[in-house]
């Protein structure tokens, strides 16, 4: 009965903390749906979806590495922006992760001398990725866009 | 002896209890964080469906088509901010007021955009647009105006060296352009490829600056740097465009005033120069020389719907670089000027089968 017992408590132990713990690494993403849902975060401007052709000047990278992206950005208004980028190779992610903070420090940096109010919602900048997905949120809630992200298993 | 093994054995039991409670509570708490989220994305999902949904009935005339909604998921956000700010019901993300009663009746009475509409320097309108790619050899730099641009007109080609706060100042010295390695100057953005149209977007950060003759002499020798880097490549100096005073008065300098000075500077400067200068205001004036009522949130930066005319009006005024002349140098005509050629050849043609027959 004993022996038993710590078998259970082991075993729940073990399924509860993988259910809740790490992202998920074999994530299917519908791109548009997410960068769309991310969308609503953003309060304090309209933003407007950027054609895919500029995205890799904007967030530096190879097209030749990305599957798929899709970006909302303001027309000039404010530093929100949304960036959903699926990699050719969950290799990739991490690079990606890091052209996207680049990003935000430049944006940072211009946006110190021209709006510094901006500058705080750079400092909130969301980068997050999962499997071969890779987000950037700069919003105005940023714990709604968690709980979107966490939905979809960032 | 029996009470001790009795006793170990209710300590034990008691052990695996606290066990157990631990375990289930810590499954309450991240299993119950896991549920929230669940229910919480499937509740944000049925309100995102029914913000873009409500954006397709609250109009004027009735309804818009879902597939239109979809197509346009931030009319919906516009709405409301606009709903916000006027207590209206909008169509097309603009209150209907803006859509149909801010022109002015009467176009002969409008003011005049430019200081001289004489100037050879104005690109005129063709009959034909181009197509996107006439951008692909071309580099857009400017300020949080152009990136606008960029962001919303739905552009698909051209090189974007653009930044927030770009001053004439900033555009000639500062590390403004952004790129993997950081920031980085204008020209030596500039200086890494090869262009053949420099379209250029400043002034609205410089309507405080009333030595005018210093914004002339800079201007004039930031676009010669610019010229030597790029030799063959033709220079677009849009004009500055009209501010909506109402909403950007935070700055007293940025007024319509300054704007017009700016812009019959630029204009000289493009007549002096032979660059080409695109008067943006032509269609975003309201008729009184200031912004189109509603272009603009803020009172400076535009709504999608006016980044996207904006495209629309460089498409339709550009110049057609002629290819050499075979001594090396190559011929610049404006596309309606192309169009009239065409046509004289035409009627050439035509006259000359009537002189046969």
């Amino acid at each position: 009965m004993k022996k038993w017992t710590w078998i259970i408590c082991f075993a729940a132990m073990t399924l509860g903390l993988t259910a809740c713990g790490g992202k998920k690494e074999n994530v299917s993403v519908d791109i548009p749906k997410l960068a769309e849902e991310l969308l609503t975060t953003v309060s304090s401007d309209q933003l407007t979806e950027t054609a895919s052709d500029m995205l890799p000047s904007i967030y530096f990278y190879e097209p030749d590495d990305v599957a798929s992206a899709v970006a909302y950005a303001s027309s000039g208004t404010t530093a929100c922006e949304i960036a959903v980028i699926q990699s050719k190779d969950a290799k990739n992610t991490e690079a990606i992760e890091k052209l996207l903070q680049t990003r935000v420090d430049n944006q940072s940096a211009l946006y110190a001398s021209y709006n510094e109010s901006e500058v705080s919602r750079l400092d909130d900048a969301i980068i997050e990725s999962a499997g071969v997905y890779t987000v950037l949120c700069v919003c105005d809630d940023t714990d709604k866009a968690e709980e979107i992200l966490d939905g979809y298993g960032f | 002896m029996g009470s001790q093994k009795r006793r170990r054995r209710r300590k034990q039991d008691r052990l695996v209890l606290n066990l157990l409670i631990i375990v289930t509570l810590v499954l309450v708490v991240f299993e119950g964080k896991l549920v929230y989220t669940m229910f919480s994305h499937h509740s944000s999902m049925s309100e995102a469906h029914a913000t873009s949904t409500a954006g397709t009935t609250v109009t004027s005339n009735g309804s818009v088509s879902e597939s239109e909604a979809k197509q346009k998921p931030t009319t919906a956000l516009l709405s409301e901010s606009y709903d916000t700010v006027f207590g209206e019901t909008t169509l097309a993300g603009l209150p209907d007021k803006f859509t149909t009663a801010s022109a002015p009746a009467e176009k002969n009475d409008t003011l005049p955009t430019v200081s001289d509409p004489d100037s050879p320097a104005i690109v005129p309108k063709s009959e034909t647009s181009v197509d996107d790619s006439y951008f692909s050899d071309a580099v857009f730099i400017g300020d949080s105006r152009m990136e606008g641009f960029r962001n919303a007109s739905g552009i698909t080609q051209g090189q974007f060296f653009t930044s927030v706060g770009m001053s004439l100042s900033s555009m000639r010295s500062d590390p403004i352009i952004s790129t993997s390695e950081g920031n980085i100057t204008v020209a030596a953005a500039l200086s890494g490829g090869l262009y053949n149209k420099i379209y250029i977007m400043l002034g609205t950060n410089d309507l405080g600056e009333y030595d005018w003759n210093s914004f002339r002499d800079g201007f004039i020798s930031t676009m010669e740097r610019f010229q030597e880097i790029q030799p063959t490549a033709i220079i677009y100096v849009c004009s500055v465009i009209y501010v909506d005073e109402s909403k950007a008065s935070s700055t007293q300098y940025v007024n319509n005033a300054n704007v017009d000075k700016v812009n019959s500077i630029l204009l000289d400067i493009c007549a002096e120069k032979g660059y080409y200068y695109l008067d943006l205001n032509e269609f975003l004036s309201n008729g009184y020389g200031a912004l189109i009522d509603g272009a603009s949130s803020d009172g400076v930066h535009l709504y999608a719907k006016y980044c996207q005319q904006m495209l629309d009006y460089l498409k339709s005024h550009y110049i057609e670089v002629e290819a050499s002349d075979g001594e090396g140098e190559s011929e610049h005509v404006t596309g309606a000027e192309t169009e009239a050629a065409a046509d004289d050849e035409n009627s050439d043609t035509e006259n000359s089968g009537e002189e046969e027959v």
